[in-house]
């Protein structure tokens, strides 16, 4: 049998594969001291730069416009904690959900079996996408809702509204600001917006298209009884006991569509109405006449105000204002702490389900068994014997997922727009408020230099925060390996 | 001559553990097993995983309150048949089974059996220990927890119960609140017969239930088995010859997804009718 195989003649020369295989180590070293090289310049030049600016009052204060030493960001510490945790509060139920779903509850039926896995593609394909795409989404999805509400109107006013009161304020003689509750009301005369559905008389539906006087004829020739001017009015009238709204077109059809009850933009003073002032004291507003000398005592000065004159410097109309309660919220979301929030969960969503996957994959068969063994059912199984073994793991991904919510600023910048400050405090989810990252990338291409120096010191309280959170993640890892040995 | 050598074997090895346990006769040749007596009845049994068939047309009658052990070789289906006793190859997708396998007088492949209440009345025990990482008190409880709503005076007195009859009691009872997980494996295997039984089912099944472990816990497990069956009809599948020889009242053999033959224990080790087992149990193969 020997002579069958012959044995090659040339040797390849070892002291040549051990050079090989010593250059190679070298290389390999070189390339991963490289990454740390990067990191360490990176950290001295942030330190450098923005050290010196971290201070409390850096840490405390808001964007002031021009003034790098007098901004700071507490606000955006405060907004990025509510968001990211709002966005935790969504992801992690819905990914957790959807893990299990996934990997416990796999079906048996065909049609079933096609929609899990296309479910698991689409997660997959998901995790790769970029966030400012997301932040596309989220516009269409919770800014504007797909556009299944009318849309927003002058005074900013929405659809479905719940924790607003809306109140008219105006400024007394005196130069005290006074305001009484608003009441929506039905206005007699309105404008007509593009895209208005109307019913002509005989009952057919149409969509109303609004033209400028300046449009040619020639591109709504054809369309005259579907047409407006931009500025016709309707006019309130009654019809079988309904309320609505009545006009004509350019080609002189009428129509008619419903009235609701809204807030005017403004109200005209003429009768005497009590009225709060700031301090919270109630009182009969003093209602002057034209004709009526101002009356000189200071006290009855800042109780009056003059009746709805023919001049605009001592027109006392009322402008509209809205205060938000904490749980005010409204549809559409509109641009809002909740849009940014929901639009973050969806960044996330795939890297939390897939690291809850793991985390669910990593639960031996045997503890299954053992469950299903014992008579439960595939519920109980999972919340007996399953998720207590994967908590840990679905922590550690979820901690993680967020910690890349926080430093993410692209989909922020589309649904909530670059918000650097607010005078008013976060009060509600219908809110804006500035986050860090969005604020760095605004500081860090500001024409002010020490804003640069500012968004290094703002960059220094992000990266703290990130190494908490991944820290934190590590820590719940140690314990769990602990506890399992 | 072969049948003379294993039959001394198999004395000796009982002889260990005889003193409480009573012989059965040698006289009756393969008792046929009385109907009231039928804990499990298998009549035209097939199940396949996907288009292979692992158990072809079985006819079996498991009588109540016996041990009744499954040999033969490795992949001969007996493993198989006693998943699907308790319908545990449910967690298989591929899994299906066709004939009649009756427990307690019903039929329990049809779609309408309720499994969660069948798999409460025929318990299992699997191949390797798998406590749940709870405390020991709670992975004796979780059958319990799972099916009936106790107090936690009945709860407690039911883990107690239930530990002393895996024989456990004694060595856990200070660290009732301790992880199951720092037992050793003969001890977690007897807790997760206590945590079985403590469901109060009526059969148990045991799958090769001292194949990881030492001789002195595979010896206790076997001491167990021989009082459970006072109260429970025990199914064990195993690999050991002797085992099935020391702790079973019948065996059936399997071989090839096909039960060769099927009596007492005694006949089926010490008089085989067929050569095939003749060669299985001295040890010719397998």
């Amino acid at each position: 049998m020997k002579d069958s195989v012959a044995q090659p003649r040339k040797h390849r020369s070892v002291a040549r594969r051990k050079l090989f295989n010593n250059s190679f180590s070298v290389i390999c070293l070189l390339v991963s001291s490289l990454a740390i090289v990067v990191l360490a310049t990176l950290l001295i030049a942030i330190f450098s730069t923005g050290g010196n600016w971290l201070s409390f009052e850096m840490l405390s204060g808001s964007h002031r416009e021009n003034n790098p030493e007098g901004s700071g960001i507490g606000q955006a510490i405060l907004g990025s904690l509510v968001i990211c945790s709002i966005c935790g509060l969504v992801a992690l139920p819905i990914g957790v959900g959807t893990a299990i779903f996934l990997e416990e509850f796999k079906p048996k039926g065909r049609l079933l079996r096609i929609f899990h896995g296309l479910v698991q593609l689409n997660i997959n394909n998901l995790a790769g996408v970029p966030s400012i795409v997301y932040g596309i989404l989220g516009l269409t999805a919770f800014v504007y809702m797909f556009g299944a509400f009318s849309p927003i109107r002058v005074n900013d006013q929405p659809d479905y509204e719940i924790g607003a009161t809306y109140f008219y304020q105006t400024k007394t003689l005196g130069g005290q600001y006074v305001r009484f509750p608003a009441v929506p009301l039905v206005q007699p005369v309105i404008k007509i917006k593009q895209g208005q559905i109307a019913s002509k008389i005989n009952g057919d539906k149409f969509k109303l298209n609004v033209v400028s006087a300046s449009t040619e004829k020639s591109k709504y020739a054809n369309q005259v009884n579907k047409t407006v001017l931009l500025g016709t009015e309707a006019k309130l009238s009654n019809r079988n006991g309904n309320q609505v709204y009545e006009a004509n077109t350019i080609g002189g059809e009428p129509f008619v569509f419903p009235a609701e009850a809204t807030y005017s933009q403004f109200a005209k003073i003429t009768d005497p109405i009590t009225v709060s002032n700031s301090n919270g004291d109630t009182f009969s507003l003093n209602v002057l006449s034209k004709s009526e000398p101002i009356p000189t005592d200071p006290t009855i000065l800042a109780q009056s105000v003059f009746a709805d004159s023919p001049d605009p410097n001592k027109r006392s109309s009322a402008s509209i204002f809205r205060e938000n309660s904490l749980f005010h919220l409204h549809l559409p979301f509109s641009k809002s702490v909740l849009s940014a929030a929901l639009t973050l969960a969806l960044v996330i969503l795939p890297i939390v389900i897939i690291a809850s996957q793991e985390a669910i994959r990593g639960v031996p068969q045997t503890l299954r068994e053992a469950a299903f063994g014992m008579g439960a059912t595939r519920w109980q199984v999972v919340r007996s014997a399953v998720l207590p073994s994967a908590t840990p793991g679905i922590m550690t991904g979820a901690i993680l997922a967020m910690s890349r919510a926080i430093g993410e600023a692209a989909p922020l910048l589309a649904v909530m727009g670059g918000v650097l400050g607010t005078t008013n405090h976060l009060s509600s989810l219908m809110d804006k408020t500035p986050v860090l990252p969005v604020t760095i990338f605004k500081w860090a291409g500001d024409e002010n230099q020490g804003f640069e120096h500012l968004a290094a010191a703002a960059i220094i309280v992000l990266l703290a925060f990130l190494l908490l959170m991944n820290s934190l993640a590590i820590f719940i890892r140690y314990r769990y390996e602990k506890k399992l040995s | 001559m072969s049948n003379l050598a294993s039959s001394t074997r198999m004395n000796q090895s009982r002889s260990i553990l005889s003193n409480t346990i009573p012989q059965a006769s040698p006289a009756t040749l393969t008792p046929p097993v009385e109907n009231e007596s039928i804990a499990i009845d298998i009549t035209g049994f097939n199940a396949f995983y996907g288009s292979f068939q692992a158990l072809h047309d079985l006819n079996l009658k498991i009588p109540n309150q016996k041990v009744t052990a499954f040999i033969g070789p490795s992949g001969c289906g007996k493993s198989t048949l006693l998943k699907w006793c308790n319908r545990m190859n449910d967690i298989v997708p591929i899994a299906r089974a066709t004939g009649s396998l009756t427990v307690g007088g019903r039929n329990i492949l049809t779609r309408s059996t309720d499994v969660v209440d069948l798999r409460r009345q025929v318990g299992m025990v699997f191949q390797k220990a798998n406590p749940f990482p709870k405390s020991i008190f709670d992975n004796v409880a979780y059958g319990v927890r799972l099916h009936y709503k106790t107090s936690r005076s009945e709860l407690s007195d039911l883990v107690e119960w239930s530990l002393k009859k895996a024989a456990l009691w004694d060595e856990v009872k200070d660290r009732l609140k301790r992880s199951a997980l720092g037992l050793s494996g003969g001890q977690q295997q007897r807790l997760c017969i206590a945590r079985a039984i403590a469901t109060g089912p009526e059969i148990l099944l045991m799958d090769e239930p001292c194949s990881a472990l030492d001789p002195a816990s595979t010896a206790r497990i076997e001491d167990l088995i021989f009082e459970l069956r006072e109260q429970f009809t025990i199914v064990i599948v195993t690999h050991n010859m002797q085992q099935a020889a020391r702790c079973s009242d019948r065996t059936a053999f399997f071989f090839d997804g096909k039960i060769v033959e099927e009596g007492a224990t005694e006949d089926v080790f010490t008089r085989p009718r067929k050569q095939q087992t003749e060669d299985y149990v001295t040890g010719k193969f397998g």
